[in-house]
């Protein structure tokens, strides 16, 4: 999901960098109070492994195979702050040294994958495992869960970005990222939920960290960071979704985004296609696909759980 | 005033394994001395104390050039004791040559020119000369250990604590480093498992077993003792059974 | 054994190689910025660009053929979002700028990345007073990246010699398994940098 440069216009650039300038900072200071010195190295370290992990294949069908992001998998081992500042060193890296990813698109990516994703994903896997539990296997659950979230949110965030800066229009860009992102998810849900239960395997303390103090984000931090993600996908999902509410919409005026809200809400018009088949309206197919899809996830999830720690604890086997 | 005393040290892991068991011995400024003994007999561990770099124990006592290991002392400690850990990575940790041989003395409070001046000169003395700009992953074995040797020579410390120099180094490397290491008027202090090192470079040498120090004295006499090698885990070391006694 | 795709720098006695990393990053900076920033039919500022990347990769003696390697691997990416473009009033003409001023952009950048070394682009972020914490993480990662990348080309083989079976389900245990043996041998390794790091004198 790395955008290059010359897709995102300067205005949804300037957006998205302030508000990843924001979010990364948040993350640094809250990594700098509550992280214990020792442990500063494990977070370059973590970064290195986010890259090298990303490049294992995960073979899917033919010749094509899955890659890991890695936002939530971050989270879950390393806490919420210390995953945003992991992916984001990951995506500087990659921008200035591989050119993976534009410098004007540097803002949007990482607000989509190191500040969204990370983010919402957090927040589904606490909420999981504050409902369902702590054991082992509620936590993969939540793990699967949250990865999934989190890889379709940063894509919906990414599809507003494109098409607010005029590349696509939303009726396109959104099903198709949406879409598509629905089934990388998956595989993202899996493996990131198989990566953790390797973990655990082999050093359960190294899992426990993340429900840990040491992990706990302060309580300021999350705030900022929620509002940053409602925020940015208030402002680049919104008026395509549901129109502008009117307080926005002045300070949408301000900016100059409010051109852009001539397009149609999406649930009036999405791309023909989408539709599905049987259904007469278009936004009820597109609701029904989303609903779908979560279902989908939230199954997968649940089997994998089950599968990697059966008897809601981790076997004592030994890895291979 | 010895380079390095330990006395009665104990050392338990947050597990509670014993790690070490009233270790005492002394070292004389300028003495090599090798740390022998089987996997997991301690030797690491030990090697840590002498640069506080475990969490303080109650049990025993350890001093450097007659300066206490704790507290507040720690930094003077870490200036004079060089360790060299095992995996030459651990310890490369900055982005270039220079800046991983200018930690040290950087962190001692050097700068500017003489800062330039002990890299260089570092450097130099491990036969380097050139390397400063290199990165680390770009570098052989055998060089990257010189590179935390000036690392460690850059800190002017007047006690090296090496753990393992010689694994993994090809006959060459090994050959250098030996003859440095020879050439170098520094305290050592090495834990190693290449017995034909020991015999070449340490005259003195304590076996280590189980934490505890089982035999303590000269190296031909130790390394000779087949039974007591044997019997710890190692063996008597070829280059003995072929050479004749001084 | 390290991995081609990984080393993006190519060192060369060049005009361009001896600028320093800080002027070589904000000019690319700039002309990245600059194409972004003119409208979308300006082809002939377009042509212009494109004239100073190739001026700029002659005066490198970068090899041509490195260069455009590692921009073909870019580049499908950069089409795919692209393509989307196309669905649209007016869409061949916005697709068609925006991989022109995409493919520019990526360019540039790969021009930078060729002739700059990552470490002394840290340098800069460095002077420029950039957040400790972050700057530390992009130096540590830079200094292990490659390190575990051979850790796990390793592991990958490791595992693959010991399977007879072939299939899905045992490559994805494979790699989700190196995952996570990376993971925890990575956090190994910081405790020991950690230890490393006091022992020549870290105030905490």
């Amino acid at each position: 999901m790395h955008v290059p440069d010359g897709f995102i216009d300067t205005r949804t650039a300037l957006a998205t960098g302030t508000l990843a300038a924001v979010g990364l900072g948040v993350a640094l200071a809250d990594v700098r109070r509550a992280l214990p010195p020792r442990r500063v190295p494990l977070i370059g370290l973590a970064a290195a492994f986010v890259f090298a992990a990303q490049m294992l294949n995960f073979p899917v069908a033919g010749g094509t195979s899955g890659h890991l992001i890695g936002a939530v998998l971050a989270a879950v081992l390393l806490g919420p702050g210390a995953a945003v500042v992991v992916m984001s060193a990951v995506l500087i890296l990659q921008c200035f040294m591989f050119a993976d990813g534009g410098v004007t698109a540097l803002g949007a990516n990482i607000f989509n994958m190191a500040i969204v994703a990370p983010g919402i994903g957090w927040a589904a896997y606490r909420l999981i495992c504050r409902t369902a539990g702590e054991t082992l296997r509620s936590r993969l659950f939540a793990t699967a869960f949250a990865a999934w979230v989190s890889t379709v949110s940063a894509a919906i965030a990414c599809a507003g970005e494109l098409a607010l800066s005029g590349t696509a229009s939303w009726g396109v860009v959104f099903p198709a990222m949406a879409g598509v992102h629905m089934l990388i998810g998956l595989g993202e849900a899996a493996i990131t939920a198989l990566v953790v239960a390797w973990v655990a395997r082999l050093r359960p303390d190294l899992v426990a960290v993340a429900g840990g103090a040491e992990a706990r984000a302060g309580y300021r931090s999350l705030v900022v960071w929620g509002l940053l993600v409602s925020v940015g996908l208030a402002l680049f999902v919104g008026p395509f979704a549901c129109g502008w509410p009117d307080g926005l919409e002045k300070v949408a005026g301000a900016l100059g985004f409010e051109s852009r809200a001539a397009e149609k809400p999406v649930l009036a018009a999405p791309l023909p296609g989408y539709a599905v088949p049987g259904i007469g309206s278009t936004a009820l197919s597109t609701i029904i696909a989303g609903g779908v899809g979560t279902l989908v996830a939230f199954g997968l999830a649940f089997l994998l759980a089950r599968s990697l720690a059966p008897g809601g604890s981790p076997r004592a086997r030994r890895p291979a | 005033m010895n380079a390095v005393e330990v006395r009665g040290l104990e050392y338990r892991y947050a597990d509670g394994t014993l790690a070490l068991r009233h270790v005492s011995f002394a070292v004389v400024e300028g003495e090599r001395v090798a740390l022998i003994g089987p996997n997991g007999a301690g030797k690491s561990t030990l090697l840590l104390h002498l640069n506080g770099l475990l969490p303080e124990n109650p049990a025993g006592a350890v001093s450097i050039l007659g300066t206490p290991v704790k507290g507040e002392n720690l930094p003077e400690i870490r200036a004079r004791v060089g360790l060299l850990f095992q995996d030459p990575d651990d310890q490369l940790f900055c982005p270039t040559v220079w800046e991983d041989v200018a930690f040290g003395p950087a962190q001692m409070g050097l700068s500017g020119a003489a800062l330039e001046a002990r890299v260089a000169g570092a450097l130099d003395r491990v036969g380097l000369a050139g390397y400063a700009g290199r990165l680390p992953h770009h570098l052989s074995r055998g060089e990257k250990r010189r590179v935390c040797l000036a690392g460690v020579l850059a800190c002017e410390a007047r006690v090296l604590a090496l753990d393992e120099p010689t694994s993994d180094l090809d006959p060459r490397a090994r050959r250098e480093l030996k003859s440095f290491l020879q050439g170098l008027p520094v305290t050592q202090v090495i834990a190693t498992h290449d017995l034909e090192l020991v015999v070449e470079l340490c005259p003195r040498a304590i076996l280590l077993d189980a934490g505890a120090v089982v035999a303590d004295g000269k190296t031909h006499e130790l390394l000779n003792d087949e039974g007591l090698m044997v019997a710890h885990g190692l063996d008597r070391p070829h280059i003995l059974r072929h050479s004749h006694p001084h | 054994m390290h991995d081609d795709l990984l080393s993006p720098y190519e060192h060369r006695d060049s005009a361009v190689h001896r600028l320093p990393a800080g002027a070589k990053l904000a000019v690319a900076v700039a002309f990245v910025f600059g194409i972004v920033v003119l409208p979308r039919g300006s082809w002939a500022a377009y042509a212009a660009g494109a004239a100073v990347l190739v001026v700029a990769a002659g005066v490198s003696r970068v090899p041509v053929r490195r260069l455009v390697t590692r921009l073909l691997w870019l580049e499908p990416f950069a089409l795919g979002i692209a393509v989307l473009a196309l669905f649209q009033p007016g869409g061949p003409a916005i697709f068609a700028a925006t991989l022109a001023r995409a493919t520019l952009c990526l360019s540039a950048m790969v021009m930078l990345a060729a002739t700059t070394r990552f470490t002394d682009l840290l340098r800069v972020l460095w002077r420029l007073k950039a957040p400790g914490l972050l700057v530390t993480t992009l130096a540590l990662m830079h200094r292990y990246l490659f390190l575990l990348a051979d850790e796990r080309s390793r592991m990958l083989r490791a595992r693959r010699s010991r399977t007879y079976v072939a299939g899905r389900a045992v490559a994805w245990r494979a790699s989700a398994s190196v995952a996570g043996a990376l993971f925890v041998r990575s956090s190994e390794r910081a405790e020991r940098i950690w230890t490393a790091m006091l022992a020549r004198g870290w105030k905490t």
